[in-house]
């Protein structure tokens, strides 16, 4: 009796998570192509529940980032100040935004700490990019050669000495850019829907289970 | 095709989706038939994709060194507009993770978007299970970086540049901050396997990694690493559709051409 509970209790386990997986999948496909009042009402239903348990997740974020924080200080692992560093920030934000998000801490620490970081961090970009184009133009093989030789018809193309030079490279820049560019973003564009779309009706149809359970998170 | 727009219309369905539709729709009976095909007889042959070859090596080299291998599923989540993007980073993970049950390789994997955190976890967990070692799951292996791509960009480079990193795969949805990340990885001498749908993010992938997996080849993971039939399957499938997608084209020009 027990062992056919048990295997009851893992059919369960495993069947469940697939089954709602699949009918709410289902669903909301169906909301998608066809306007009925009923239906979209509950496709509206499952989008907003969805808002919920994301914003759930995010608490699980947090106490994922406090728990690899703490142990990192705690064994005193490489950069461990800098671990209390972050924890003090984030205890102190979120202190700061008891009162709500539009308190002015709040917004004072976007404006004069967050923002100015991200834009310090990003304009980092501007430099590794001319590293990454360094790396990426060696000649290690006939489509580097390739590369190269568009990378400096489109750049002389581009810049205003190109036209200076004559009409043909910017014509060929533009050429360049609006024949095989395009075809190949377009190509690359159309591969990927139909890959997104594989991608979604395994997980309807219930070939891959990310979702995971017993028995693996894919199959 | 008025009376089959009449149809549509009163079903409520818009020019734009009964394309879409139609695209769609062939997609299960031919996923059915083509996986049931392929059980019977046997994987069909899939062309070479060195990215996941030399992947199974650097995971060799890591293993032998002693090092770590991060994997970064993109900036993307779970039930966003990218979530086949991180499904695709998702079933890379689950192939790592197999790996390092198996070797006690010490993997770490980050994610920007949290519905992305318990699910990366489960595969983890799962595959310490598999190899019947529950107890070496370690929660602390996915960590949760930040939601901020800048953020996040920031801890992977902190990650790369300090903890003994042997091999960076970054498969999933990106921006401008993978270039941050992968030259990091790159002036690190890690070995690198980057791969993202986005067109415009697809030259810093060639540029700064050492295998680049150009747009619908990410979804090819579970095929190449995992060998499951669905994957292959899925794959014929999309052959079949991007074959009759060029047919489609084909005949459209010639029709409009002599019109």
């Amino acid at each position: 009796m027990r062992r056919l509970g048990r295997a009851v209790a893992v059919g369960v386990r495993r069947s469940l998570p697939m089954a709602m997986a699949m009918a709410i999948g289902a669903l909301m496909l169906i909301d998608f192509f066809f306007d009925e009042r009923h239906i979209n009402a509950l496709g509206g239903f499952f989008l907003e529940s969805a808002v919920i348990v994301v914003a759930f997740a995010l608490l699980l974020g947090l106490l994922n980032v406090l728990v690899v924080h703490l142990r990192r200080i705690i064994k005193r692992e490489g950069g461990w100040f800098y671990s209390i560093a972050l924890l003090a920030m984030a205890l102190m934000v979120m202190v700061a935004g008891i009162p709500g998000p539009d308190n002015s801490a709040v917004v004072w620490i976007f404006d004069y700490i967050q923002f100015p970081l991200q834009a310090a961090t990003f304009s980092l970009l501007a430099f590794f990019v001319a590293t990454a184009a360094y790396r990426g133009l060696r000649l290690r093989s006939l489509e580097a050669v390739a590369f190269v030789l568009t990378a400096v018809v489109v750049l002389i193309g581009q810049v205003p000495v190109g036209r200076v030079l004559g009409d043909v490279v910017p014509a060929l820049k533009d050429w360049i850019l609006n024949v095989p560019s395009t075809a190949g973003v377009r190509g690359i564009i159309i591969g990927v829907a139909l890959g997104t779309i594989a991608t979604g009706v395994r997980v309807l149809m219930g070939f891959d289970r990310p979702y995971g359970g017993e028995g693996g998170s894919t199959q | 095709m008025g009376f089959l727009a009449e149809i549509l219309g009163n079903l409520g369905i818009g020019q734009q989706h009964a394309l879409m539709f139609a695209l769609l729709l062939p997609f299960f009976p031919l996923l059915l038939l083509l996986n049931r095909r392929i059980r019977e007889r046997g994987n069909p042959p899939l062309r070479p994709i060195p990215a996941y070859e030399d992947l199974e090596a650097y995971l060799g080299e890591a293993t032998e060194s002693g090092r770590t291998v991060h994997v970064s599923m993109g900036t993307g989540g779970i039930g966003t507009g990218v979530t086949a993007e991180s499904l695709a980073g998702l079933t890379v993970l689950e192939h790592i993770a197999g790996h390092s049950a198996a070797t006690g390789l010490k993997t770490v994997a980050t994610v920007s978007d949290p519905s992305l955190l318990p699910v990366a976890q489960d595969v983890m967990r799962e595959a310490c299970a598999a190899q019947g070692y529950p107890e070496a799951y370690d929660p602390a292996c996915v960590r949760f970086v930040s939601s901020d791509k800048v953020a996040y960009a920031a801890g992977v480079m902190d990650i790369l540049g300090h903890d003994k990193v042997s091999c960076n795969v970054m498969i999933g949805n990106f921006s401008d901050e993978f270039l941050l990340m992968s030259e990091v990885g790159a002036r690190n001498a890690v070995n690198q396997v980057g791969g993202t749908t986005s067109p415009q993010i697809l030259p810093f992938v060639y540029a700064s990694t050492d295998h680049a997996l150009i747009g619908e080849e990410i979804f090819a993971a579970g095929a190449y690493l995992l060998g499951k039939t669905a994957h292959v399957a899925s794959l014929a499938a999309q052959d079949w559709l991007r074959t009759a997608i060029i047919l489609t084209i084909l005949i459209g020009i010639l029709v409009r051409s002599l019109a």
